[in-house]
Protein backbone atom coordinates (compact mmCIF):
# COMPACT_ATOMS: atom_id res chain seq x y z
CA UNK A 1 0.00 0.00 0.00
CA UNK A 2 2.85 2.39 0.93
CA UNK A 3 4.44 1.52 -2.41
CA UNK A 4 1.26 2.39 -4.24
CA UNK A 5 1.02 5.70 -2.40
CA UNK A 6 4.62 6.44 -3.40
CA UNK A 7 3.71 5.60 -7.02
CA UNK A 8 0.82 8.04 -6.89
CA UNK A 9 3.05 10.81 -5.53
CA UNK A 10 5.42 10.09 -8.40
CA UNK A 11 2.42 10.32 -10.71
CA UNK A 12 1.91 13.90 -9.58
CA UNK A 13 5.60 14.66 -10.23
CA UNK A 14 5.24 13.12 -13.68
CA UNK A 15 2.24 15.35 -14.43
CA UNK A 16 4.17 18.36 -13.18
CA UNK A 17 7.14 17.57 -15.40
CA UNK A 18 4.84 17.14 -18.40
CA UNK A 19 2.93 20.40 -17.99
CA UNK A 20 5.18 22.50 -15.72
CA UNK A 21 2.13 23.89 -13.99
CA UNK A 22 1.17 22.81 -10.46
CA UNK A 23 -2.54 23.54 -10.88
CA UNK A 24 -2.78 21.67 -14.19
CA UNK A 25 -0.71 18.80 -12.83
CA UNK A 26 -3.03 18.54 -9.83
CA UNK A 27 -6.09 18.58 -12.08
CA UNK A 28 -4.71 15.82 -14.30
CA UNK A 29 -3.65 13.81 -11.27
CA UNK A 30 -7.18 13.99 -9.83
CA UNK A 31 -8.80 13.19 -13.17
CA UNK A 32 -6.58 10.13 -13.57
CA UNK A 33 -7.38 8.86 -10.10
CA UNK A 34 -11.08 9.50 -10.59
CA UNK A 35 -11.04 7.38 -13.72
CA UNK A 36 -9.16 4.61 -11.90
CA UNK A 37 -11.72 4.75 -9.06
CA UNK A 38 -14.55 4.61 -11.58
CA UNK A 39 -13.02 1.60 -13.30
CA UNK A 40 -12.42 -0.10 -9.95
CA UNK A 41 -16.07 0.50 -9.02
CA UNK A 42 -17.10 -1.10 -12.33
CA UNK A 43 -14.97 -4.13 -11.50
CA UNK A 44 -12.34 -3.28 -14.10
CA UNK A 45 -9.60 -1.84 -11.94
CA UNK A 46 -6.28 -1.01 -13.66
CA UNK A 47 -4.00 -4.01 -13.92
CA UNK A 48 -0.76 -2.24 -13.01
CA UNK A 49 0.72 1.10 -12.02
CA UNK A 50 1.78 1.85 -15.61
CA UNK A 51 -1.89 2.39 -16.44
CA UNK A 52 -1.86 5.57 -14.31
CA UNK A 53 1.15 6.99 -16.14
CA UNK A 54 -0.21 6.08 -19.59
CA UNK A 55 -3.52 7.65 -18.75
CA UNK A 56 -1.94 10.79 -17.26
CA UNK A 57 0.41 11.08 -20.21
CA UNK A 58 -2.40 11.58 -22.73
CA UNK A 59 -4.18 13.99 -20.42
CA UNK A 60 -0.97 16.01 -20.08
CA UNK A 61 -0.42 16.10 -23.84
CA UNK A 62 -4.02 17.18 -24.35
CA UNK A 63 -3.64 19.89 -21.74
CA UNK A 64 -0.36 20.99 -23.31
CA UNK A 65 -2.01 21.49 -26.69
CA UNK A 66 -4.68 23.73 -25.18
CA UNK A 67 -2.35 26.00 -23.19
CA UNK A 68 0.40 28.34 -24.22
CA UNK A 69 2.98 26.73 -26.44
CA UNK A 70 6.62 26.90 -25.46
CA UNK A 71 8.72 29.18 -27.56
CA UNK A 72 11.16 27.23 -29.65
CA UNK A 73 14.69 28.22 -28.82
CA UNK A 74 17.52 26.53 -30.62
CA UNK A 75 20.58 25.69 -28.61
CA UNK A 76 23.55 24.05 -30.18
CA UNK A 77 23.53 20.65 -28.46
CA UNK A 78 26.77 20.00 -26.63
CA UNK A 79 28.35 16.97 -25.07
CA UNK A 80 27.35 16.48 -21.46
CA UNK A 81 30.00 17.88 -19.21
CA UNK A 82 31.40 16.48 -16.01
CA UNK A 83 30.50 19.75 -14.26
CA UNK A 84 26.83 19.38 -15.24
CA UNK A 85 25.78 18.03 -11.80
CA UNK A 86 27.02 21.28 -10.22
CA UNK A 87 24.99 23.29 -12.74
CA UNK A 88 21.89 21.13 -12.13
CA UNK A 89 22.17 21.58 -8.37
CA UNK A 90 21.77 25.32 -8.90
CA UNK A 91 18.40 24.83 -10.59
CA UNK A 92 14.95 24.89 -9.10
CA UNK A 93 12.75 21.86 -9.88
CA UNK A 94 10.29 24.17 -11.66
CA UNK A 95 13.01 25.26 -14.11
CA UNK A 96 13.70 21.65 -15.00
CA UNK A 97 9.97 21.00 -15.40
CA UNK A 98 9.66 24.00 -17.73
CA UNK A 99 12.50 22.66 -19.84
CA UNK A 100 11.02 19.14 -19.98
CA UNK A 101 7.50 20.39 -20.72
CA UNK A 102 8.85 22.44 -23.61
CA UNK A 103 10.27 19.33 -25.31
CA UNK A 104 8.19 17.80 -28.10
CA UNK A 105 6.51 14.50 -27.40
CA UNK A 106 7.50 11.62 -27.24
CA UNK A 107 10.79 13.12 -25.99
CA UNK A 108 8.88 14.92 -23.26
CA UNK A 109 7.32 11.69 -21.96
CA UNK A 110 10.60 9.82 -22.24
CA UNK A 111 12.51 12.44 -20.25
CA UNK A 112 9.79 12.84 -17.61
CA UNK A 113 9.50 9.10 -17.04
CA UNK A 114 13.24 8.51 -17.15
CA UNK A 115 14.10 11.20 -14.61
CA UNK A 116 11.39 10.05 -12.21
CA UNK A 117 13.86 7.21 -11.61
CA UNK A 118 10.90 4.95 -10.93
CA UNK A 119 10.77 2.70 -13.96
CA UNK A 120 12.72 -0.15 -15.37
CA UNK A 121 13.99 -0.10 -18.93
CA UNK A 122 11.14 -2.33 -20.11
CA UNK A 123 8.57 -0.18 -18.30
CA UNK A 124 9.97 2.90 -20.05
CA UNK A 125 9.63 1.24 -23.45
CA UNK A 126 6.13 0.11 -22.58
CA UNK A 127 4.76 3.49 -21.42
CA UNK A 128 6.49 5.55 -24.11
CA UNK A 129 5.56 2.96 -26.78
CA UNK A 130 9.01 3.46 -28.29
CA UNK A 131 11.58 1.08 -29.70
CA UNK A 132 14.98 0.89 -27.94
CA UNK A 133 16.89 2.93 -30.60
CA UNK A 134 14.15 5.60 -30.56
CA UNK A 135 14.18 5.90 -26.77
CA UNK A 136 17.98 5.94 -26.83
CA UNK A 137 18.08 8.78 -29.36
CA UNK A 138 15.49 10.86 -27.53
CA UNK A 139 17.24 10.53 -24.16
CA UNK A 140 20.69 11.13 -25.63
CA UNK A 141 19.56 14.22 -27.51
CA UNK A 142 17.65 15.37 -24.44
CA UNK A 143 20.78 15.25 -22.30
CA UNK A 144 22.82 17.17 -24.85
CA UNK A 145 20.11 19.78 -25.37
CA UNK A 146 19.70 20.16 -21.63
CA UNK A 147 23.47 20.60 -21.30
CA UNK A 148 23.34 23.35 -23.93
CA UNK A 149 20.48 24.98 -22.05
CA UNK A 150 22.44 24.69 -18.79
CA UNK A 151 25.49 26.26 -20.40
CA UNK A 152 23.35 29.10 -21.69
CA UNK A 153 21.45 29.61 -18.44
CA UNK A 154 24.22 28.88 -15.95
CA UNK A 155 27.56 29.43 -17.69
CA UNK A 156 30.42 27.52 -16.14
CA UNK A 157 32.00 30.79 -15.00
CA UNK A 158 28.99 31.42 -12.75
CA UNK A 159 28.92 27.93 -11.21
CA UNK B 1 37.38 -0.60 -21.72
CA UNK B 2 37.43 2.64 -23.70
CA UNK B 3 34.41 4.19 -25.40
CA UNK B 4 35.72 3.25 -28.82
CA UNK B 5 35.67 -0.43 -27.87
CA UNK B 6 31.97 -0.35 -27.01
CA UNK B 7 29.81 -1.75 -29.76
CA UNK B 8 27.29 0.48 -31.46
CA UNK B 9 24.52 -1.61 -29.89
CA UNK B 10 26.01 -1.09 -26.42
CA UNK B 11 26.29 2.64 -27.03
CA UNK B 12 22.62 2.84 -28.07
CA UNK B 13 21.48 0.87 -25.04
CA UNK B 14 23.63 2.84 -22.61
CA UNK B 15 21.74 6.03 -23.37
CA UNK B 16 18.69 4.32 -21.81
CA UNK B 17 20.52 2.91 -18.79
CA UNK B 18 18.49 3.60 -15.66
CA UNK B 19 20.44 4.79 -12.62
CA UNK B 20 19.09 2.14 -10.29
CA UNK B 21 20.58 -1.24 -10.99
CA UNK B 22 17.31 -3.04 -10.20
CA UNK B 23 15.72 -1.15 -13.10
CA UNK B 24 18.12 -2.74 -15.59
CA UNK B 25 15.77 -5.58 -16.49
CA UNK B 26 17.08 -6.40 -19.93
CA UNK B 27 19.94 -8.79 -20.56
CA UNK B 28 21.48 -6.84 -23.44
CA UNK B 29 21.30 -3.61 -21.44
CA UNK B 30 22.84 -5.33 -18.41
CA UNK B 31 25.72 -6.50 -20.60
CA UNK B 32 26.17 -3.03 -22.06
CA UNK B 33 26.24 -1.49 -18.57
CA UNK B 34 28.78 -4.07 -17.51
CA UNK B 35 30.99 -3.22 -20.49
CA UNK B 36 30.71 0.51 -19.87
CA UNK B 37 31.05 0.46 -16.10
CA UNK B 38 34.59 1.82 -16.08
CA UNK B 39 34.31 4.28 -18.97
CA UNK B 40 34.50 7.97 -18.25
CA UNK B 41 31.61 8.93 -20.53
CA UNK B 42 29.23 6.53 -18.81
CA UNK B 43 30.26 7.85 -15.40
CA UNK B 44 29.57 11.41 -16.60
CA UNK B 45 26.16 10.35 -17.96
CA UNK B 46 25.26 8.62 -14.69
CA UNK B 47 26.29 11.64 -12.61
CA UNK B 48 24.29 13.88 -14.92
CA UNK B 49 21.22 11.65 -14.59
CA UNK B 50 21.58 11.35 -10.81
CA UNK B 51 21.64 15.13 -10.43
CA UNK B 52 18.56 15.49 -12.67
CA UNK B 53 16.72 12.76 -10.74
CA UNK B 54 17.52 14.47 -7.45
CA UNK B 55 16.06 17.66 -8.87
CA UNK B 56 12.87 15.83 -9.89
CA UNK B 57 12.51 14.30 -6.43
CA UNK B 58 12.69 17.82 -5.04
CA UNK B 59 9.45 18.76 -6.84
CA UNK B 60 7.21 19.73 -3.94
CA UNK B 61 4.01 17.71 -3.56
CA UNK B 62 1.04 19.94 -2.73
CA UNK B 63 -0.64 19.24 0.60
CA UNK B 64 -3.93 18.53 -1.21
CA UNK B 65 -2.30 15.71 -3.16
CA UNK B 66 -0.78 14.10 -0.07
CA UNK B 67 -4.12 14.28 1.73
CA UNK B 68 -6.13 13.22 -1.30
CA UNK B 69 -4.15 10.09 -2.14
CA UNK B 70 -6.70 7.37 -1.42
CA UNK B 71 -5.98 4.62 1.06
CA UNK B 72 -7.73 1.95 -0.97
CA UNK B 73 -6.01 0.27 -3.88
CA UNK B 74 -7.21 0.86 -7.44
CA UNK B 75 -4.94 -1.76 -8.89
CA UNK B 76 -6.03 -5.35 -9.26
CA UNK B 77 -3.77 -7.44 -7.02
CA UNK B 78 -1.58 -9.45 -9.36
CA UNK B 79 -2.70 -13.04 -9.75
CA UNK B 80 -0.25 -15.43 -8.23
CA UNK B 81 0.76 -17.69 -11.05
CA UNK B 82 2.35 -21.07 -10.50
CA UNK B 83 5.68 -19.47 -11.41
CA UNK B 84 5.30 -17.00 -8.52
CA UNK B 85 4.44 -19.83 -6.17
CA UNK B 86 7.41 -21.80 -7.44
CA UNK B 87 9.74 -18.87 -6.75
CA UNK B 88 8.50 -18.51 -3.17
CA UNK B 89 11.22 -20.04 -0.94
CA UNK B 90 8.63 -21.56 1.41
CA UNK B 91 6.80 -23.31 -1.42
CA UNK B 92 10.10 -24.19 -3.07
CA UNK B 93 11.45 -25.82 0.12
CA UNK B 94 8.16 -27.62 0.75
CA UNK B 95 8.03 -28.77 -2.86
CA UNK B 96 11.58 -30.12 -2.78
CA UNK B 97 10.91 -31.91 0.53
CA UNK B 98 7.68 -33.40 -0.85
CA UNK B 99 9.48 -34.50 -4.03
CA UNK B 100 12.27 -36.17 -2.01
CA UNK B 101 9.70 -37.95 0.19
CA UNK B 102 7.78 -39.03 -2.92
CA UNK B 103 10.95 -40.42 -4.53
CA UNK B 104 11.83 -42.33 -1.34
CA UNK B 105 8.30 -43.72 -1.12
CA UNK B 106 8.39 -44.76 -4.79
CA UNK B 107 11.74 -46.48 -4.24
CA UNK B 108 10.37 -48.28 -1.19
CA UNK B 109 7.22 -49.25 -3.07
CA UNK B 110 9.17 -50.59 -6.04
CA UNK B 111 11.51 -52.40 -3.65
CA UNK B 112 8.56 -53.93 -1.82
CA UNK B 113 6.89 -54.97 -5.07
CA UNK B 114 10.09 -56.71 -6.12
CA UNK B 115 10.43 -58.60 -2.87
CA UNK B 116 9.34 -62.22 -2.76
CA UNK B 117 9.46 -65.06 -0.23
CA UNK B 118 12.90 -66.64 -0.32
CA UNK B 119 14.65 -63.51 -1.54
CA UNK B 120 17.18 -63.48 1.37
CA UNK B 121 18.08 -67.11 0.59
CA UNK B 122 18.44 -66.26 -3.10
CA UNK B 123 20.83 -63.42 -2.24
CA UNK B 124 22.93 -65.68 -0.06
CA UNK B 125 23.08 -68.23 -2.87
CA UNK B 126 24.26 -65.57 -5.29
CA UNK B 127 27.20 -65.00 -2.97
CA UNK B 128 27.77 -68.78 -3.01
CA UNK B 129 27.61 -68.73 -6.81
CA UNK B 130 30.25 -66.01 -7.03
CA UNK B 131 32.65 -68.01 -4.88
CA UNK B 132 32.08 -71.55 -6.20
CA UNK B 133 34.46 -73.26 -8.58
CA UNK B 134 33.35 -76.07 -10.86
CA UNK B 135 36.03 -78.28 -9.36
CA UNK B 136 34.02 -78.84 -6.17
CA UNK B 137 31.03 -80.08 -8.14
CA UNK B 138 30.37 -83.69 -9.14
CA UNK B 139 30.73 -83.86 -12.90
CA UNK B 140 27.33 -84.58 -14.49
CA UNK B 141 27.06 -83.87 -18.19
CA UNK B 142 23.46 -83.93 -19.31
CA UNK B 143 20.52 -81.70 -20.16
CA UNK B 144 19.39 -79.62 -17.18
CA UNK B 145 15.86 -80.87 -17.75
CA UNK B 146 16.94 -84.42 -16.87
CA UNK B 147 18.16 -83.47 -13.40
CA UNK B 148 14.71 -83.62 -11.78
CA UNK B 149 14.77 -87.40 -11.91
CA UNK B 150 18.39 -87.47 -10.78
CA UNK B 151 17.63 -85.38 -7.68
CA UNK B 152 14.58 -87.47 -6.87
CA UNK B 153 16.26 -90.84 -7.37
CA UNK B 154 19.68 -90.09 -5.91
CA UNK B 155 18.97 -87.40 -3.30
CA UNK B 156 15.26 -87.96 -2.55
CA UNK B 157 14.57 -84.33 -3.43
CA UNK B 158 11.05 -84.12 -4.79
CA UNK B 159 10.05 -81.32 -7.21
CA UNK B 160 13.67 -80.22 -7.71
CA UNK B 161 12.94 -79.73 -11.40
CA UNK B 162 14.68 -77.30 -13.74
CA UNK B 163 11.98 -75.19 -15.49
CA UNK B 164 11.47 -75.69 -19.19
CA UNK B 165 13.07 -72.29 -19.97
CA UNK B 166 16.45 -73.69 -18.87
CA UNK B 167 15.81 -77.41 -19.43
CA UNK B 168 17.76 -77.62 -22.70
CA UNK B 169 21.00 -76.19 -21.33
CA UNK B 170 23.94 -78.56 -20.94
CA UNK B 171 25.31 -79.09 -17.45
CA UNK B 172 28.90 -79.53 -16.26
CA UNK B 173 28.37 -80.67 -12.72
CA UNK B 174 26.30 -80.41 -9.58
CA UNK B 175 26.32 -80.74 -5.86
CA UNK B 176 23.76 -80.91 -3.06
CA UNK B 177 24.50 -79.24 0.24
CA UNK B 178 22.76 -77.99 3.39
CA UNK B 179 22.44 -74.24 3.79
CA UNK B 180 22.77 -72.33 7.09
CA UNK B 181 19.23 -73.30 8.03
CA UNK B 182 19.79 -76.95 7.26
CA UNK B 183 17.72 -76.94 4.07
CA UNK B 184 18.81 -79.02 1.12
CA UNK B 185 20.11 -76.91 -1.76
CA UNK B 186 21.00 -78.25 -5.21
CA UNK B 187 23.60 -76.32 -7.18
CA UNK B 188 24.10 -76.99 -10.89
CA UNK B 189 26.83 -75.62 -13.17
CA UNK B 190 25.71 -75.05 -16.75
CA UNK B 191 28.00 -74.72 -19.77
CA UNK B 192 26.28 -71.66 -21.21
CA UNK B 193 27.63 -68.35 -19.92
CA UNK B 194 28.99 -70.12 -16.83
CA UNK B 195 25.46 -70.00 -15.53
CA UNK B 196 24.55 -71.70 -12.24
CA UNK B 197 21.22 -73.07 -11.13
CA UNK B 198 20.04 -73.38 -7.57
CA UNK B 199 17.08 -75.34 -6.34
CA UNK B 200 16.05 -74.81 -2.74
CA UNK B 201 12.91 -75.17 -0.61
CA UNK B 202 10.55 -72.21 -0.74
CA UNK B 203 9.95 -70.23 2.45
CA UNK B 204 7.20 -71.52 4.70
CA UNK B 205 4.87 -69.79 7.12
CA UNK B 206 6.35 -70.52 10.57
CA UNK B 207 2.89 -70.87 12.15
CA UNK B 208 1.02 -72.95 9.60
CA UNK B 209 3.96 -74.49 7.75
CA UNK B 210 2.30 -73.61 4.46
CA UNK B 211 4.54 -72.73 1.52
CA UNK B 212 4.72 -69.04 0.69
CA UNK B 213 3.93 -69.03 -3.02
CA UNK B 214 4.67 -66.31 -5.54
CA UNK B 215 3.94 -66.08 -9.21
CA UNK B 216 6.27 -65.65 -12.15
CA UNK B 217 9.94 -64.85 -12.36
CA UNK B 218 11.57 -62.43 -9.93
CA UNK B 219 14.96 -60.82 -10.30
CA UNK B 220 17.47 -60.53 -7.52
CA UNK B 221 21.04 -59.21 -7.60
CA UNK B 222 24.05 -59.21 -5.37
CA UNK B 223 27.67 -58.20 -6.00
CA UNK B 224 27.39 -57.99 -9.80
CA UNK B 225 25.62 -61.34 -9.91
CA UNK B 226 22.02 -61.53 -11.00
CA UNK B 227 19.51 -64.27 -10.45
CA UNK B 228 16.04 -64.96 -11.70
CA UNK B 229 13.84 -66.96 -9.34
CA UNK B 230 10.58 -68.90 -9.70
CA UNK B 231 8.65 -71.01 -7.24
CA UNK B 232 6.79 -74.17 -8.16
CA UNK B 233 5.61 -77.04 -6.00
CA UNK B 234 7.22 -75.60 -2.87
CA UNK B 235 10.67 -75.46 -4.47
CA UNK B 236 12.42 -72.35 -5.73
CA UNK B 237 14.55 -72.44 -8.84
CA UNK B 238 17.16 -69.74 -9.45
CA UNK B 239 19.30 -69.28 -12.55
CA UNK B 240 22.27 -67.08 -11.74
CA UNK B 241 25.09 -65.52 -13.74
CA UNK B 242 27.61 -62.77 -13.49
CA UNK B 243 25.88 -59.93 -15.29
CA UNK B 244 22.66 -58.04 -15.29
CA UNK B 245 18.96 -58.66 -15.79
CA UNK B 246 19.29 -58.16 -19.53
CA UNK B 247 21.58 -61.24 -19.71
CA UNK B 248 18.87 -63.42 -18.17
CA UNK B 249 15.84 -61.81 -19.75
CA UNK B 250 16.13 -63.70 -23.11
CA UNK B 251 15.81 -67.06 -21.32
CA UNK B 252 12.68 -66.30 -19.33
CA UNK B 253 10.98 -64.43 -22.17
CA UNK B 254 11.06 -67.61 -24.29
CA UNK B 255 7.61 -69.16 -24.64
CA UNK B 256 7.21 -72.39 -22.71
CA UNK B 257 7.28 -75.52 -24.86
Amino acid sequence: MAEEKQDLLQLYRFCFLMVADAAKAQEIFHATLREAAQQAADGEAPRDRLWFFRNARWRCLEAGEQGLQAEEVDFEPGEIADWAPTQIQKLEPEQFAIWVAAAPDPQRTALALFYLNEFSYRDLLSVTELKPPELSKLLSNGRREFQAWLDATLPVSQV
Amino acid sequence: MSETQLSRRDQILLHCAPIREEHVDDRALRTAVHHARKTASFAIQQNFDKAACALVQAIPIPKEIIEWVPTESFIIPPRRTWKKYAQNPVFLATGIAAAVIAVILIFQLVDRLNRFPGEPTARRLLTTASSTHSMILDPVKTNAGALGDYFFMKQRLAHYDVPSEFADLKTLGLRVFDDEEGRRVAQVWAVEKKMQFFLFPADRDPKTGATKHFNGWRYVDQDRWTGVVREEGGVCFMAALRGSEKDLAPYISKPKE
